[in-house]
């Protein structure tokens, strides 16, 4: 590519400019060669993301106020989404809703990464028994069901969403643990740690500027094909009772406290449940357009 | 090839270890106190202190564990505190329910799956519409599904129930527990036929998550394989797209589905609680959404065991079948 050979004009040594400033600019190159859907799917996430930051901001009413009649129908008095039982405004609800489950998964990916690129990092880099051992451990931890181990986890622990957060995040990494593993493997047997191992490079060092960097992409890819899945695991076990207890606008548990008015006021229970495919949807085409990106 | 077999099962006993470890970990992180728990909290001391001996909440936590594997593998569970009755007896109520619906959702999410993949590797308009019906599908919750399937087949169409497992009147005397056979069994095609109605609904929302995800791979690997050579040697002899598709290609691709329907199979048993809970199943998930509202703790953690035995037996046996049906499996682990 053009941009690579071009030596930069000011003298400084060449990988910086290629790490530093290069990096971003060969990047929306890729954007630009993206499929219209990957275009739309990364619009889509950069635009609910900052929509969902301003959420204090932009909802009609806060989340547990009651603002007029109950029940009322979308559309009728104002309300875009209607009222529900208890008078408070749906959109809102679901809105803050959307908000709360959003930002958990990405705490949630966040910490799985955390954890798993530890354990993934010490396994790949000391080999051996430290590496078998570790693995067997990620590997006993996948072959158990996470969302039933995170329900029994949560019951124990009472129900709220810090609870629940916490037991996600103790099922969430193993399979972080596994990726960043291969790839610090494979980048181990690369000529550049050699020589920087030759150059007499610590450990430490060597993990963190010579190895790490390079299992960023892969798990930035899985990260983003893995959020959809997150956010349904987490709505599934806010509907079964186990997140915030009673007003808080949480989609799931919305949803479920709404079923009883399934039949004649189709609003209350179903809106919460769309929030969540909004979502998921988002969250799964952005992932296709990550992908997408990492291969272009 | 016997070896092989004998490897994967001690590893399947691994992990049920693991499983109960698991579980006991969680049991013994608990911050309620178990003792006062079944004794109630206006026991005395000496009461409190009794129970405890006798519960073997004095011993060591090694002995703990062995003592709760014991319980475990002799299926005695303790008793729920929400029902009174041992949760054994409880699960053994509720799971013929749960069996049935989470088999007809097997089947449907199999039959599914092998659908889609084949129609979305195909090519053509059908296939860019099936593409994205199958990426809404996998967006959308469990219990959306649930909610918008009744709204359209029983409250706006009407041609489907959406609750229970049979209309009251109609229930067979019980012998297996299982609706269908009961009703066969009892000579009823009237009930039998509303049993296969109610269980049409649940048993759809639940297998389209599982469908998709087996399609999606399925389509991925039929690409790949129809990229391959003897596919193309397929092609020049002769053959229709649809023949290669099916007999050259299908074969060939079915490998890495086989492992996505193992742990989709799997994960179906966790989002049979929503399915339940939506349309009143009265089955285990059912058991479980009651045991969470009233902190029955010892009914969650029995029915965590029963159904996380049952996901890693599931995956375990999926990984076996696949060792015997792909040749190459064998070669490539004897190394």
């Amino acid at each position: 590519m053009a941009i690579e050979l071009r030596l930069p004009e000011s003298g400084v040594p060449r990988r910086w400019s290629l790490g530093r400033r290069e990096a971003p600019r060969r990047a929306f190159h890729r954007l630009g060669r993206l499929g219209r859907i990957d275009q739309v799917g990364l619009a889509l996430i950069v635009a609910i993301t900052l929509l969902l930051l301003v959420v204090p901001l932009v909802a009609p009413h806060a989340s547990l106020d009651n603002v007029g009649a109950t029940l009322t129908p979308p559309g009728k008095g104002g309300f875009l989404l209607g009222t529900d039982e208890q008078s408070r405004d749906v959109l809102s609800r679901v809105l803050y809703g959307m908000r709360v489950t959003w930002f958990a998964a990405f705490l949630v990916i966040a910490s799985g990464i955390l954890i798993g690129g530890v354990v993934g990092l010490a396994a790949g880099m000391s080999g051996k028994w430290v590496d078998a051992l570790l693995m067997r451990i990620t590997d006993v931890f996948l072959a158990l069901p996470g969302p039933l181990l995170a329900l029994a986890v949560v019951s124990a622990l009472g129900a709220s969403l810090r609870n629940t957060l916490f037991a996600v995040m103790i099922v969430w990494w193993p399979f972080y643990a596994r990726i960043v593993r291969g790839e610090v493997r494979s980048i181990m047997s690369r000529p550049h740690v050699e020589a920087a191992r030759m150059g007499g490079v610590g450990r430490v060092r060597l993990a963190t500027r010579h190895v790490l960097p390079g299992t960023i992409g892969p798990v930035l890819v899985t990260a983003s094909l893995d959020i959809g899945a997150l956010i349904l695991t987490l709505a599934g076990l806010s509907f079964l009772g186990l997140g915030s207890p009673a007003p808080a606008a949480e989609l799931g548990a919305m949803s479920a406290r709404g079923l009883t008015y399934l039949l004649t006021k189709w609003w209350v229970p179903l809106m919460p449940a769309l929030g969540v495919f909004l979502l998921v949807f988002v969250a799964n085409v952005a992932g296709d357009a990550v992908r997408d990106l990492a291969e272009a | 090839m016997t070896r092989q077999l004998f490897g994967r099962l001690a590893g399947l006993l691994g992990v049920l270890a693991a499983l109960t470890l698991a579980v006991f970990v969680i049991k013994a992180v608990l911050p309620a106190d178990p003792v006062r728990a079944s004794i109630g909290a206006r026991a005395t001391e000496a009461q409190v202190k009794a129970k405890r001996a006798e519960l073997g909440y004095d011993k060591p936590i090694v002995v703990q564990y062995v003592t709760f594997v014991g319980d475990v593998v002799t299926l005695d569970l303790g008793d729920s505190l929400r029902t009174r009755r041992p949760v054994t007896t409880d699960i053994g109520k509720f799971l013929p329910a749960t069996a049935e619906l989470a088999l007809a959702a097997a089947v449907l999410a199999g039959i599914g799956g092998v659908g889609l993949g084949i129609v979305s590797a195909r090519g053509g308009k059908l296939a860019s519409i099936t593409r994205l019906a199958m990426l809404a599908f996998a967006s959308a919750p469990t219990f959306c599904l649930a909610l918008l399937a009744i709204l359209l087949f029983y409250r706006r169409l009407g041609w489907l129930p959406s609750s229970g497992r049979i209309t009251r009147s109609l229930a067979p005397p019980e012998r297996t527990r299982f609706v269908l056979v009961d009703t066969l069994l009892a000579g009823d095609l009237k009930a039998f036929w509303d049993a296969v109605e109610h269980l049409v609904l649940p048993a759809l929302c639940l297998a389209i998550g599982p469908a998709v995800a087996i399609g999606r791979v399925l389509r991925g690997s039929l690409l790949d394989v129809l990229r391959q050579d003897h596919t193309r040697t397929a092609r020049s002899k002769g053959l229709s797209r649809r023949a290669v598709l099916t007999r050259h290609a299908l074969r060939n691709a079915l490998g890495p589905t086989l492992s996505m329907t193992g742990l989709q199979l799997g994960l179906l048993l966790s989002g049979v609680v929503v399915v339940e809970l939506v349309f009143a199943w009265p089955g285990l998930g059912l058991y479980t959404t009651q045991a969470i509202q009233n902190a029955d703790f010892p009914a969650v953690i029995g029915i965590v065991l029963v159904m996380g035995t049952a996901y890693v037996v599931i995956n375990a046996i999926v990984d076996i079948a696949q060792v015997i049906a792909d040749p190459r499996l064998q070669t490539s682990e004897a190394r």
